[in-house]
């Protein structure tokens, strides 16, 4: 019974943590976020999660961060393939879209930008983007990854209206991950 | 056989019983929030600029490498505190953390604001003070009323481009941070 008690207990509280999809987190396609953490009076589940997560969380007026682990159809990303970043942002001042490690450092070539920035890339006429992280040289808007194994794309939305009551439309338009080749 | 089962069920109810207590608990007794990352920096009172980890670093705080980071820490035992001074013309927001790291209060520069940042940050008691009109406060000041008497100030500032950084950062570190004398 105990052995039953210690791993229901402490592994629901590892999973409501990390995954946590079925506790504070939102899941839009392969974007992540938890939604209340910049609130001022955070849920339980919301409020561990700050503590866990140790980082200077952005305030509900300054914006959202949303974290893709994995690509459009689920499988991990990781920095032999090569991914596209494809459609359109919700509406927001500007966003960063940085790739990053299990430690949260960029895993851009060190020399180069660390990531992309909503005023400096490259779109198409109707608006939306097409940008590339990949090891190997990729067309139009490109971040050279660096290292191996698995990584994350960190995308966050300043001044963002996402949630602002138009929710369903534009959390709709977040961008598709898509693996190209490996 | 119903023994069996129904000591897996006790474990079942204990199991979510130490989730609970997980949950709950992990805010206070957790060393590792973002209260306690910052703690080592010298910001008591005055501004200073987060470092920026380079690629590969390890990101603790996961700040965005494409922005610039303010930090001061106050302490509203020693009186009321405000976070003042005027930043540069770019997109700026602002967020005043408790020690759990729970944002209390955020505002960017969209919000009608401008250049300069005027904030003002009271605990309860001071709080009480201030709506008897027995504190003088400038006109104009935004109030944030803490919950508790150690915070931080995290203002976060967009430099338009990676040229004008430094000059931006010198700026930024220029806010005054202080208790206001009752």
């Amino acid at each position: 019974m105990l052995v039953v008690a210690l791993g229901v207990g402490f592994g629901l509280s590892w999973y409501a943590l990390s995954d946590g999809r079925l506790f504070g987190a939102s899941q839009y396609g392969p974007w992540v976020t938890w939604t209340r953490a910049g609130a001022p009076e955070p849920d339980p589940y919301t409020r561990a999660f700050i503590t866990r997560n140790a980082a200077l969380q952005l305030g509900q007026a300054e914006g959202l961060t949303l974290v893709a682990t994995t690509d459009s159809d689920g499988r991990r990303l990781d920095r032999a393939c090569r991914y596209r970043v494809d459609g359109r942002t919700p509406t927001s001042t500007f966003w960063t879209l940085i790739p990053v490690d299990d430690h949260d450092g960029s895993v851009a070539r060190p020399d180069g930008p660390p990531g992309f920035h909503s005023s400096r890339i490259a779109r198409s006429n109707d608006g939306s983007m097409q940008l590339y992280f990949s090891k190997t040289l990729s067309p139009l808007n490109w971040i050279e990854l660096t290292g191996d194994g698995p990584f994350s794309l960190v995308l966050t939305l300043y001044d963002t209206v996402i949630f602002s009551g138009v929710g369903a439309s534009e959390t709709a338009t977040l961008p598709s991950i898509i693996r190209e080749s490996c | 056989m119903v023994r069996t089962l129904l000591y897996l069920l006790g474990g079942l109810l204990l199991g979510l019983v130490i989730h609970l207590v997980v949950i709950l608990i992990l805010p206070r007794i957790s060393e590792n929030a973002a209260y306690t990352q910052v703690a080592s920096i010298e910001a008591l009172n005055r501004t200073t600029l987060l470092a920026l980890p380079k690629a590969g670093e390890a990101n603790p705080l996961h700040l965005d490498p494409d922005m610039s980071y303010g930090l001061c820490k106050l302490d509203l035992s020693a009186g009321p505190g405000e976070v003042t001074g005027t930043l540069p013309l770019a997109f700026w927001s602002v967020a005043v953390y408790d020690s759990t790291g729970t944002v209390l209060y955020s505002t960017t520069n969209r919000d009608g604001i401008g250049q300069t940042l005027d904030l003002g940050i009271f605990d309860p008691a001071q709080t009480r003070l201030l709506a008897e009109q027995k504190i003088d406060i400038s006109p104009g000041l935004l109030i944030v009323e803490a919950r508790t008497d150690e915070v931080f100030v995290v203002v976060r500032l967009a430099p338009p481009h990676p040229s004008v950084r430094d000059r931006y950062e010198a700026q930024l570190e220029r806010l005054a941070c202080r208790n206001i004398a009752i």
